[in-house]
């Protein structure tokens, strides 16, 4: 990553923070953020609180049982994150279902002072999402897990396997079911036989 | 990288509301509570776990909120690795000082045992000597706990103020005034 090869490994500060546990606050000044981050991501910010704490708490505990061959610590972290997370499922589908309701900005908004990519991007996200944020709530945990982690936080596939303990040719199996539940969801709308979001507001067909 | 997945990756909800950004706060609070967690844990966590010869266990009817309550208001400090999570509950140890209490859930399956907002009554208060009652208060009192006597000096040598948790047990906190006296004269 952007670090200095002077600096050391994820892996060599871990080894280090057995003599002295404090090395740890290391681990959490590299990935905390990205961390808090995904936790914000998929249980918004209340619900998060705290949760960013508990993983490195839980980390520090486990760090007798890291893989010292991973240089860096960031899947294992996803990976911890992720099993903390699943005591918020709850809090997760309320954050989809809250986010599926997500206003296009009442009275439109402030017009860009620039019509580029990314903004039309952005609109196009909006008017797709309520369906999307629906079937992801709907998707069997794994498969949510192995998808955000995938889609949300740029992890490849190993990196995926090594933060949720699972083989690789499961995280390729849980993608390839997910997206194919998402392509369900866009697939009508893309024929174009059925209307384009006519409303704002969004009709019950949502969801597998 | 470019696939069918890319409307979900714009999806993605900061990306959907860029102005949403994370108080960084947040982050400077949760790493001062880290680095507490790691100072007391030693270098072998998992060990040096002495029980007291005494210890209470209170109930409480949302276990996990007042977990985090106490943690936070009055800082006390859990034994990670000892909590135990079940479909029924959880049980918790905390430490300060040299003392630990327990919770856990309440209720007829738990012992029994009943929180004081299901009670309607307040039935024990806890006694906890402290290192620094004034720093202790103003935490407390920062982090929103229901104060019920305020930090005074008594005529047994103690100061003390007194606090309701979140569901009504009643905690004590004091130092003895000859340390107050000792800590005021060092500073």
């Amino acid at each position: 990553m952007e670090r200095s090869d002077a600096e050391p490994s994820d892996a060599a500060v871990i080894a280090a923070s057995f003599d002295d546990p404090a090395a740890f606050a290391t681990i959490f000044d590299r990935h905390a953020a990205v961390l808090l981050r995904f936790l914000v991501r998929r249980v918004g910010p209340d619900a998060a609180d705290g949760l960013v704490g508990e993983s490195f708490r839980i980390a520090f505990e486990r760090r007798s049982g890291y893989d010292c061959s991973r240089p860096s610590a960031r899947p294992w972290l996803y990976g911890i994150a992720t099993n903390v997370l699943a005591k918020h499922r709850r809090a997760e589908a309320r954050r989809f279902a809250a986010l599926a309701r997500l206003p296009r900005r009442p009275g439109g908004d402030p017009p860009p002072a620039a019509v580029d990519d990314q903004v039309i991007a952005q609109v196009d996200a909006r008017e797709l999402w309520p369906r999307v944020a629906a079937t992801i709530a709907a998707l069997p945990p794994g498969e949510r897990d192995a998808l955000l982690l995938y889609a949300w936080e740029d992890l490849g596939y190993e990196d995926i396997a090594a933060a949720l303990r699972i083989p690789v040719g499961t995280v390729r199996s849980r993608l390839n079911r997910a997206r194919r539940r998402l392509r369900d969801v866009r697939e009508p709308e893309d024929g174009g036989g059925e209307q384009r979001s006519t409303h704002s507001e969004d009709r019950g067909r949502i969801g597998p | 990288m470019s696939d069918d997945l890319d409307p979900l990756r714009r999806a993605r909800p900061d990306r959907l509301q860029p102005d949403d950004p994370i108080d960084p706060a947040v982050l400077s609070d949760e790493r001062e509570r880290f680095m507490s967690t790691i100072d007391q844990t030693g270098t072998a966590p998992g060990t040096d776990r002495r029980t007291p010869s005494i210890y209470p266990r209170l109930a409480y009817r949302d276990e996990a909120a007042a977990l985090e309550y106490l943690t936070r208001v009055f800082g006390f400090r859990e034994w990670r690795e000892s909590r135990m999570e079940m479909p029924t509950g959880m049980l918790a140890w905390l430490e300060v000082g040299d003392g630990v209490v327990m919770i856990g859930r309440a209720g007829a399956e738990h012992h029994d045992l009943s929180s004081p907002a299901d009670a309607g009554a307040t039935t024990c208060m806890v006694n906890v000597y402290v290192d620094d009652v004034d720093a202790h208060y103003a935490r407390a009192a920062a982090e929103g706990a229901r104060i019920v006597m305020p930090l005074e000096d008594m005529f047994w040598g103690d100061r003390r103020y007194e606090a309701l948790d979140l569901e009504g047990h009643r905690w004590h906190f004091g130092e003895r005034l000859s340390h107050v006296r000792e800590r005021l004269d060092e500073s």
